[in-house]
Formats: C-alpha cells, structure tokens, sequence
C-alpha cells in the first residue's frame, strides 16, 4: 500500500513537471539556445511594467535589477576566493556564475556562504543563486531546487606519496587512511577494510601527509585539488584513486523560482555542449574529468533537444545519501522523541538507526568480547608457558626467558601489538580476522610474560624457602602459580583492559566499529559514551570473574 | 648490517629522541594532574568509612577504565576550542592523551599515597617515602602508555617508528626499525626501573638501620 501511494505520488510529479514543461517551453522550440533566447525575451517582454510587481518571479526581479546576488563559498581555493589584490573573486564557482549573469545580460553580486548557509541564504532570500561546491543529494532536494544538468561533479580521493605503488582497494586494505569525520564517503571507505585516523577539519590533512602523521588520505577532490596544484606538495603527492562521485548543483529557492530554475537549466545544457563549463574548469585548473564526460554527452543528438532536460539517460540524478534504517528505526526515533519532548535531551543513536551502523555495531561488540576472551586465554597460557621455562632448572634457558620477557615489558603495548600485526600479514593474508588474532597474541604475550616472570620469582623464593629442593617439580610449579595468583589475576584484568587498544592494528573491535561509525554519521558523544560504559562493564566482570577465582583458589588451599 | 648502519646514521635516532620528549612530556603533564586529583582521594580514604566507600568506588572506577577507550572519549567530546577563566584555550593531542592518563595516575597515587600516609601514621617515615620509588614507576608506566597518542596523530616516540617503518616494504627492514624503536624505550624502561630498584634498596636500608637504632 505504502509503495503504491509513494508510486502515484512520483506520477503526480512527473505530471506536474510535465505540464510545467509545457507551460514554460516556447512554442515549437526544441533546442536550447531557442527556448532560452524564447523564455528571455518573453521576460523582457513584459519589462519595465512587471518590474513595478516582481513578486513571486525571480528571473523578473533579477532582469529588472541588472543584478544576480550569488551565494558563494568565501575562501575555497580554485573555486572561489579573492583575487590576490582582494578587489574581485576568483575560481571555477565564481567564473561560472560570471558567465551565466553574462548570458541573463545581468552583473553578478557576491554574497559570501558558508556550508551551513548555503540552503538558509536562498531561503532567506539573501542570494537568488547558490553555486557554491555543494552537491546535490536527496536530502538537499526537499530544501532548494537543484538546476540539472549538474556543473560540477566531485569525488573522493585518495592521496599518497609518489614513492608508494597504490592504485585500488586492494592496495590500502588494512592500512590507515586519514579522513575527516561526517564525510559521506567514509561509509564506503569503512567497508573497504581500512583503517580510519579522523580529522575534524579537511585543512589539517594536507599538513598530516607533510608531517608525516598520515601517510594516505581520502578526502574530496576538489578540496586536494589546490593542494596538489602548488609545486612542492605535488611533486611530492598524487592522487592515487577516486570514488564515490557526487554531483554539484546550482540551487535556487523552491518557490518563485520556476522561470529562473529553467532558464538556468537551459544555460547549464549549453555550457555543456559547448564546452564552456570544461574551458572554465581548465582555466582554474580543477579536475575535468566529469566536464570532459558530460561535454560529449551534451553534443550527442539524443541530447541535444530540451527534451534531454527530463530524460534519465543525459541529466544525473541527485545522490541517495539516506542511509537505510534498521526495522526498528521508527520505534527508536520514536522513543527519542518522547525523551527530548519529556526530559529534555535526546540522544543520537546512529548504530541503532541504519542498517550499516547497526551491523557494525553488532560485529563490534561479538569481536570485543571474542578479543576479551582470547587475551584472557592468550595471557594464561603465556604465563603458564614462561612461568613453566622460568621455573626450569636449567639456566641458559631461564636467561632465554628473561631475556624475551625484559623485550616484552620495555615495549609500549602499541608497538608490540604492531609488530604481531607485520609478522602477522607477513605470513597471511591481511584481514580483519588475522588483526583480531594477532591482537590476542600481543596483548596474551605482554600481560603473559609478566605474569610468567611472577611465577618465575614465585618458585624462587619456594626453592629459598627449601621446601621443593632445587629441581623441577609439578608440585612446585603448581605452589609457584598459587603464589603468584594475585599478578596473575591482575595481569589478566590489564589484558582486559587493554583489549581496545587492538583497534590501531586493525581489529574489528567495538571502538574501531564505533569510530567506523562516527565517521559517517551524528552522534559522538552517545558514541563514545557507549564505548566508554561497554569496556568499562567489561572490566568490571572480568575483575568480578578474577575474584571469585582468587576465592576459589583461597577456599581450596585452605582445604587441602 | 649495512641497513643497521645506515638507519643509526639516519635522522631516525634524532627523530626517535624528539618524538620520545613528547612521551616524557605527556607523562610529566599525567602525573603531575594524577597527584592533582589523587591527593584529595588520599584524604578521602582516611577520613572514615562513609567518605572511603565514595572513593573506593571512584578509584576502582578510574582504574577500570581504559586508557585507550578515554583518550577517543576525550577527543570526542571536549570541545577543540573553549574559554575557561575568559581565557581561549585549545586542546592539543597531546594534552588529551594526558588527561587520559590521568584516571590510571590518580588511582596509583591514591592507593600509593594512602599506603604512604599509613606509614607515617605508624610512625615509619621510611616507608612514607617509598612513595617516591612509587612516583618514578608511575612515571615509567605512563611513559609507556602515552605512547597511544600515535592513534590520534600525536608525534610521539612510537608515532616516529611507525612512520619510519612504513617508509620500508619489507618485513626485514621493518623490524629492525622497531628493534631500534623496542631498544630506545626499554632502555627508558629498565633506566627508570633500576632507579626504582635503588630507591627501594636505599630506604630499605634506610627502614632497617631505623629499626637496629
């Protein structure tokens, strides 16, 4: 039923737009330059007496006005910032907005938006146009009315160093790739296997890959592009891929904007064809790539009529950036409705809300608790081990086991958990299941050779004590673990503990999930909070499990 | 070898040392702030057992709590930029990783302390100042675990290895680098633990002569 309403809706507006079509297309025009040439001066037609009651239509008020407030970004390189003397503005954005205002035979006013004004500045009616880098979602189509064909098309791309060979996924699975958070694209880099380092602002990435805090970054064309264009950042640096392309559209307000919106559509169709929108590009020096494709499209005959305005095969679609929701969306966001209505706040819920956050989060938490129980594992059967060669009577290989053990415990975690993690994909192939095992082998390796050395110490002072002779003995292995019950019990704890720590190396545990997560979608702080509570509850049991154990122990010894 | 001698006459040794200040750093800022809001905790515990149970609890609290999962936790929620006493202040990776630290060094200082004050209560000024022994292994641990920062960016001791190894594509090459990486901070590590060593003995003696006295 729902989709047959959402069917004869869509009809409706194919209609709708269909006898719009009719009523705006000039009489027997079919290309575009004659329905433009046609639209305009049926608007200057009814000048200067319309100018006296321009309301509700925007190509009269700006025709009458002489001007075009345009709404443009303020300072982003190659598409829009002041010129070197600051007198005039610059860059692809504004060249196009120029050419267009040219071809209305208006002059364009610059009115400077930011990413978050760009939809409120058309609504406000501070600006009639808005080209400002922002591309064109279906999200965005309820609040502005998109021109089509699209000016501009961006991706993500992934930038490097010359020196390293990367040319697809394969090449940066498992490795870190530095990005910044509430990217739409990050959803598919996450799904790639890699490893995500987040960054609140775009302008620190460029300085992370110089810096050499980051080695690969992802992040929108036309943002690198700038970068790549100076001389020693690109001698350095390349693009190595790209994906997830997005259109850019020029939005005008959704109301009184008809004549407007069509004839910027007709202009957007002849800069295709002629190749404008690519000359302008290439004068800016931005990617060309999409432009170059659409020109050809636009020269093509199927696309060369007006008629091409409405047909799938020439205009792109807007993006599909809704996520899809979980079967239990609506409840959750109508339980978050009653918290905010009824106490005030309501927490963002993005794992419990879309189905690839959900999965995530899902998978997080059985990984988390499969790491939890290996490291606990992995420790004990380290400590056994290493307690078992410490106790040996043997000294060459008590120095052995020193030796290894004095390494382990003078190396930061993270460092041990990385070389497990090289030796690891040295011998396998790379994946998120080799990074969960080589985690529980370096966290069970450094809390085990600590607990193994305690052992160790433990049947030292047993033997100083004379009561197991010099040798090797079960029972004095066995009394050595008695005593040292309490570090080892504690080193299983910090194993617990430090079990997070296996998201840097890769493993699918739930702060790596949630990271995952965030990186595409609102919500933080409920993030990190939940993360925070889940290990933090986590700890706590296995510090209750290791108290009932130390009981068990006691209650046993005290037994026998 | 030839690799060996090469990567020693590189600038990595050099880098090494910087990024391992920022570590010293980093754990000097924890400790400092750990005694900040440990000492009170200290008091806490002594003054009966209504306030003991509060701090108990808070205490097994920030020991609980892992030192990874709080710096993201930090890092995600404490504004970049905020004002506080109308100054501006902004928050750097490194501070964060700090204040990270800070629940681990303020429970160590608590249950140290408090075994310190116990001390000097009994009348054993001695083992009161085994409180410093104490303060040099803190400082060693935090050294160490600050070395998580390279998760957020910061250029640290361990972010500098990394950076190094993944300059080299093979697995060869790459453990030397961390060999080199392993050798600098276990020498920090087994420095700083024979110091502890030396302080123990030294008040060891110090308690026993007390005791003959």
């Amino acid at each position: 039923m729902k989709a047959l309403i959402q069917r004869m809706r869509a009809g409706l507006w194919a209609l709708c737009a269909f006898l719009l079509w009719g009523a705006l297309a000039p009489a027997g025009a079919t290309s575009p330059d004659e329905a433009l040439e046609a639209l305009l001066a049926e608007a200057r037609a009814r000048m200067p007496e319309a100018c006296a009651n321009p309301a509700g239509d925007k190509l009269m008020e700006i025709l009458c006005n002489g001007q075009m407030r345009v709404g443009v970004r303020g300072n982003y390189p190659l598409f829009a910032s002041r010129t070197g003397d600051g007198s005039d503005r610059e860059g692809y954005d504004t060249d196009v907005a120029r050419a267009i205002a040219t071809r209305l035979g208006v002059t364009p006013e610059w009115v400077v938006v930011r990413a978050a004004t760009r939809i409120s500045a058309l609504a406000e009616d501070s600006a009639d146009l808005v080209v400002a880098t922002m591309g064109h979602n279906t999200r965005r189509d309820t609040q502005a009315t998109f021109i089509r064909p699209h000016y501009y098309s961006s991706e993500t791309i992934v930038v490097g160093p010359r020196t390293q060979a990367i040319a697809d996924w394969p090449d940066v699975v498992g490795r870190r790739v530095c990005t910044t958070i509430g990217n739409y694209a990050n959803s598919h880099l996450v799904t790639q296997g890699v490893r995500l380092m987040l960054f609140e602002d775009g302008g620190r990435l460029p300085k992370a890959l110089d810096e050499q805090v980051c080695t690969i970054v992802a992040h929108d064309d036309s943002f690198l592009a700038s970068y790549l264009a100076v001389p020693e950042f690109g001698a350095r640096f390349e693009r190595k891929f790209g994906f997830d392309q997005v259109p850019w559209g020029m939005a005008v307000a959704q109301t009184g904007t008809e004549s407007f919106a069509r004839a910027l559509q007709l202009i957007s169709q002849i800069m295709h064809r002629d190749g404008q929108f690519l000359a302008i590009a290439q004068k800016n020096g931005v990617f060309t790539s999409f432009l170059e494709a659409q020109n050809r499209l636009w020269q093509t005959p199927s696309c060369a009529s007006i008629a091409a305005l409405e047909d799938p095969a020439c205009v792109l679609p807007a993006l599909d950036a809704t996520p899809t929701p979980t079967q239990f969306a609506d409840e959750i966001n109508a339980m978050l409705a009653w918290s905010k209505a009824n106490l005030g706040f309501a927490p963002d819920l993005p794992m419990l809300t879309s189905v690839s956050a959900f999965e995530l989060f899902k998978s997080g938490i059985v990984n988390s608790l499969i790491l939890v129980f290996g490291a606990l594992m992995a420790t004990l059967i380290f400590a056994l081990t290493i307690g078992f060669l410490a106790v040996l009577p043997f000294w060459p290989v008590r120095l052995v086991t020193w030796a290894v053990t004095a390494v382990i415990q003078s190396t930061p975690v993270i460092l041990i958990l990385v070389v497990a993690a090289v030796v690891a994909t040295a011998i396998f192939t790379y994946s998120p299941a080799v990074a969960l095992g080589s985690a529980i082998v370096a966290l069970g390796m450094m809390n085990g050779a600590n607990a193994g050395q305690a052992i160790g110490e433990a049947a030292g002072s047993l033997r100083r004590e004379g009561a197991y002779g010099r040798g090797f003995s079960l029972p004095l292995l066995r009394a050595a673990v008695g005593r040292s019950r309490a570090q080892l019990l504690s080193f299983l704890v910090n194993a617990a503990k430090g079990t997070p720590i296996a998201s840097f190396t890769g493993a699918p545990e739930l702060l790596s999930a949630l990271t995952d997560i965030t990186s595409f979608a609102a919500g933080q702080v409920t993030t990190y909070s939940v993360v925070l509570i889940f290990y933090i509850a986590v700890v706590y049991v296995v510090v209750w499990g290791c108290e009932r154990a130390r009981r068990a122990l006691e209650t046993r010894e005290t037994v026998q | 070898m030839t690799f060996l001698l090469d990567l020693l006459s590189s600038s990595y040794p050099r880098d090494l040392m910087e990024g391992m200040v920022v570590n010293f750093n980093i754990a000097a800022i924890a400790l400092v702030l750990g005694m900040v809001l440990g000492a009170p905790l200290i008091f806490l515990q002594l003054l009966g057992r209504r306030w003991h149970g509060g701090s108990a609890a808070l205490i097994g609290l920030m020991r609980a709590a892992p030192t990874f999962v709080v710096m993201f936790f930090l890092l995600n929620i404490i504004p970049k930029e905020f004002e506080f006493l109308g100054m501006k202040l902004s928050l750097s990776g490194g501070l964060i990783v700090a204040l990270s630290l800070v629940p681990y060094a303020a429970s160590y200082i608590a249950d140290n302390g408090r075994a310190a004050l116990e001390g000097l209560r009994s009348g054993s000024r001695a083992e009161a100042l085994l409180l410093l022994p104490s303060l040099v292994r803190a400082y060693v641990v935090l050294v160490m675990s600050s070395s998580a920062g390279v998760a957020i960016g910061v250029n640290e001791g361990v972010a500098v290895v990394l950076r190094k190894a993944d300059s080299f594509s093979t697995t060869s090459e790459q453990l030397l680098v961390f060999a080199v990486g392993v050798f600098a901070f276990g020498a920090v590590f087994q420095l700083g633990f024979a110091l502890v060593r030396l302080m123990v003995h030294l008040l060891s003696d110090r308690r026993s002569g007390t005791a003959k006295a």
